[in-house]
């Protein structure tokens, strides 16, 4: 990436160069142009300075009158100042200074091997001076030096057009080659982000992609690393850490499926070990009541041994019969219907008039919402959870059922105004058969709220308690809403499988 | 004069070799000689002459061709333009020196002309054997047919028509001389311009030509140059005039190979340059370059 950034400023510059270098030689062009000018100019100057050199040769040689040898005299003085200024002018192009120094050599030979040898002559025999200047030389020279001037005056005039010409010419050969190194400039530019799409974009799209497979639990998503720099490294990374996550994730498969399995046999060895206790616990009750029935007068004393065999035979039945509903509440098919909690906790509290009649507490219903799940199970959960209401009271019992909805949940609340508890308690008292009284205080094997858990946790909501002592209790409990969108379903069923 | 040549030669060539032996010794370096010339053809060629003689001599040279006449090129010279220029003896004496005494021989016009020079800082080397005088030219026919041999005989024929350049009228040694020296009194004056001469006289508008002695058309025989027993018109033998203190710092070694070259320079030779550069179109530079290897190779 460095190489093609350094390429682009190279040919940024480059073509920035050539557009300067365009500019400049039209500047110089013009300079040239200028110079070619002030040449001609200048030669032109000197030129007239010849002619009046002859001009007031002539005139004197004529006359006699040295009033006329004053343009010859300004002349003289003149010229050699204006060949130098036309030499300076003409410096740089070999041909046209030589063409100056050959005007040069021819001026002085016209004045020191013509014109002054003349004007000597004319001095001493003017009327000899006379006849020599209208046969002589002078006039063949000042034309051949005319001639010269024509001739540097036209091809200074050509130099100006060639310079110009050739200014223009590699002017906009700068400016096309400007042009062409913008263009290329733009390809390059184009090349480069076409390479980058390529070479960087799409590789880390593709890890991307295969990030959110992961994410959505494909552990097979791999990419492929072909290539041996940064990006090479990226793909490699993200490959050894799917490998690993698919390693760990497998195992933790393996170990839930295990204790899953665990899990059913020790239910079934519950389920299968309570209800066969049942058969010689009742056979053991029924002996103890033949044994009452038949030998009343015998027993006496034995009597209370007998009443002491009922007990434990009915607490035996008691603590098996919550045993399979325990087990029941985890085992068998869970509905998963629209239910509307408001019938269902209607229902809990008509099973419970009794209890209530008899507490003269009050219980209120307010708004429930519709969620999914199975309607039998979950009217257990309203019943388990209002009884301890009205079980626990430490006066009327006051009971209030509520609930609201966040999102896709339900989180429904059952309040009391019982004896509460210490909030170190509210944790442990979702474990099977834990009591935190006596059960000459509080009737009850223990196993109502544990089961309510279980429950709950079927249908992948969880529960709560929120209490402290003499402060009553809140028990909440989640559910999923129904009617809404499918994912909170389909993650309800999730959780019924795990 | 062939084997007197010769010696001259040997003597000049043994001179110019110890010459060369003292310079080298001295390390001087010869200086750059400025030769000018006048503006007509035997001028050009005489230019090109010295001036390539002079270079073989090792001089360095700076030829002037076509300044002009003797009295421009006499200012020129004295005026420091010039080192060195060729001119004839005749023309030296009554235009420059103002000296119009007829002298009786070349020799004589020679010495009063180098006397003048040498009594104002300049002299003459040795001169030509050819005189480029002023002369009088007939077709042969005329002459068998009017018995013409001198100028004298002219006299004798009437209705003489005469062409000659302009100036030729009004001149002593033309027109005027004509009259008070031979007594020719009786022809017809046609100005013609230089290069229309010859033509004129071939086409027979004209029968007697002034001409130049040295002049390439005379060569092949096709005129008749009548004599001039009264020496009407000045000798015009030429050599070079040259600064003198140039001439006595390097003595023989400058004009050793100078008076050499003008000792071969017979008007036969002289004419046959004239015709190759005004009748053949060859350039002075290259017709010079051949006689002075004719001269150096001898």
């Amino acid at each position: 990436m460095a190489l093609v950034g350094g390429l682009m400023a190279l040919l940024l510059g480059a073509a920035f160069a050539l557009l300067v270098f365009a500019v400049s030689k039209q500047r110089d062009a013009g300079k040239l142009a200028l110079r070619s000018q002030e040449a001609i100019t200048a030669g032109t100057e000197l030129e007239k300075t010849v002619i009046s050199l002859e001009n007031g040769l002539r005139g004197y040689v004529a006359s006699g009158n040295e009033r006329q040898l004053q343009p010859w005299n300004a002349g003289l003085k003149a010229y050699g100042g204006q060949v130098g200024k036309l030499e300076s002018l003409v410096s740089d192009v070999p041909s046209q200074q030589a063409q100056v120094r050959g005007i040069k050599s021819q001026i002085d030979d016209y004045v020191n091997l013509w014109a002054t040898p003349l004007l000597g002559l004319a001095r001493q025999r003017r009327q000899v001076a006379q006849s020599v200047m209208i046969t002589g030389t002078g006039r063949v020279r000042i034309d051949q030096l005319r001639n010269r001037f024509a001739r540097l005056f036209s091809q200074e005039q050509a130099l100006a057009v060639k310079r110009e010409r050739s200014a223009e010419k590699t002017s906009s050969q700068a400016i096309a080659a400007g042009w062409g190194g913008l263009v290329l400039l733009v390809l390059i530019a184009a090349a480069a982000s076409y390479y980058l799409r390529r070479s960087v974009v799409r590789p880390v799209l593709t890890v991307a992609d295969a990030s959110r497979k992961l994410a959505e639990g494909d552990m097979s998503a791999r990419v492929p690393p072909v290539r041996d720099d940064e990006i090479g490294d990226l793909a490699r990374a993200f490959n050894s850490m799917a490998d690993s996550l698919e390693a760990s994730s497998d195992a933790l498969a393996e170990r839930s499926r295990e204790l899953e399995r665990s899990n059913r046999e020790l239910e079934q060895f519950a389920s299968v070990t309570s209800h066969d206790l049942q058969a010689p616990l009742a056979t053991i009750s029924m002996y103890a009541q033949l044994l009452e029935q038949r030998h009343a007068r015998e027993l006496n004393s034995g009597q209370q041994l007998v009443d002491g065999i009922n007990a434990a035979t009915v607490k035996a039945r008691t603590l098996i019969r919550d045993l399979l509903e325990y087990s029941r509440a985890g085992r068998g098919e869970l509905l998963n219907e629209p239910v509307e909690m408001k019938d269902v906790a209607a229902e809990a509290l008509e099973m419970l008039a009794g209890p209530i009649e008899h507490s003269g507490g009050d219980v209120t219903v307010e708004e429930l919402p519709v969620i999914l799940g199975d309607v039998r199970k979950l009217r257990q959960v309203f019943l388990n959870l209002i009884g301890n209401a009205l079980k626990f009271a430490e006066d009327i019992p006051v009971v209030r059922v509520s609930a609201e909805v966040q999102g896709n949940t339900a989180i429904f609340a059952v309040a009391d105004n019982g004896i509460g508890m210490d909030p170190g308690q509210a944790e442990r008292i979702f474990q099977p058969f834990h009591r935190l009284h006596g059960e000459e205080e509080y009737p009850g094997t223990g196993i109502g709220l544990a089961v309510c858990e279980r429950i709950i946790e079927q249908h992948g909501g969880r529960i709560w308690a929120q209490s402290a002592p003499g402060q009553g209790s809140t028990f909440r409990f989640t559910l999923p809403v129904a009617g809404r969108r499918r994912p909170s379903v389909a993650s309800f069923d999730g959780g019924a499988g795990a | 004069v062939r084997p007197r040549l010769l010696i001259v030669a040997a003597v000049a060539a043994a001179l110019a070799g110890c010459g060369g032996g003292g310079a080298t010794k001295k390390a001087a370096p010869l200086p750059t000689i400025t030769i000018g010339t006048k503006n007509f053809t035997e001028q050009y060629i005489l230019g090109e002459l010295y001036a390539q003689t002079l270079r073989k001599a090792g001089f360095r040279v700076v030829l002037k061709s076509d300044i002009g006449s003797s009295e421009i090129i006499d200012k020129a010279l004295t005026a420091g333009s010039l080192d060195m220029y060729p001119e004839y003896t005749g023309v030296l004496l009554s235009e420059i020196a103002g000296d119009r005494r007829r002298s009786r021989s070349g020799a004589a016009t020679y010495s009063h002309a180098k006397a003048f020079e040498e009594k104002r800082g300049f002299t003459m080397l040795a001169p030509t054997p050819f005189s480029d005088s002023n002369a009088l030219a007939v077709m042969p026919a005329y002459a068998r047919k009017h018995g013409l041999d001198s100028i004298s005989d002219l006299k004798k024929v009437p209705d003489l028509r005469l062409g000659a350049l302009p100036e030729f009228q009004t001149r002593f040694e033309g027109s005027v001389g004509l009259r008070s020296v031979y007594g020719l009194k009786r022809f017809r004056f046609v100005p013609l311009q230089f290069t229309g001469r010859y033509p004129t006289l071939d086409d027979r508008k004209i029968d007697v030509l002034a001409v130049f002695t040295t002049e390439g058309q005379l060569s092949a025989g096709r005129y008749r140059v009548l004599k001039d027993p009264r020496n009407l018109f000045a000798f015009q033998n030429l050599a070079p005039v040259i600064r003198r203190d140039l001439a006595r710092k390097y003595g023989t070694r400058l004009t050793g190979p100078l008076d050499a070259l003008s000792r071969r320079l017979t008007t036969d030779a002289m004419r046959r340059m004239n015709a190759a550069v005004d009748l053949k179109g060859e350039k002075p530079a290259a017709v010079a370059a051949r006689f002075v290897q004719s001269v150096t190779s001898r």
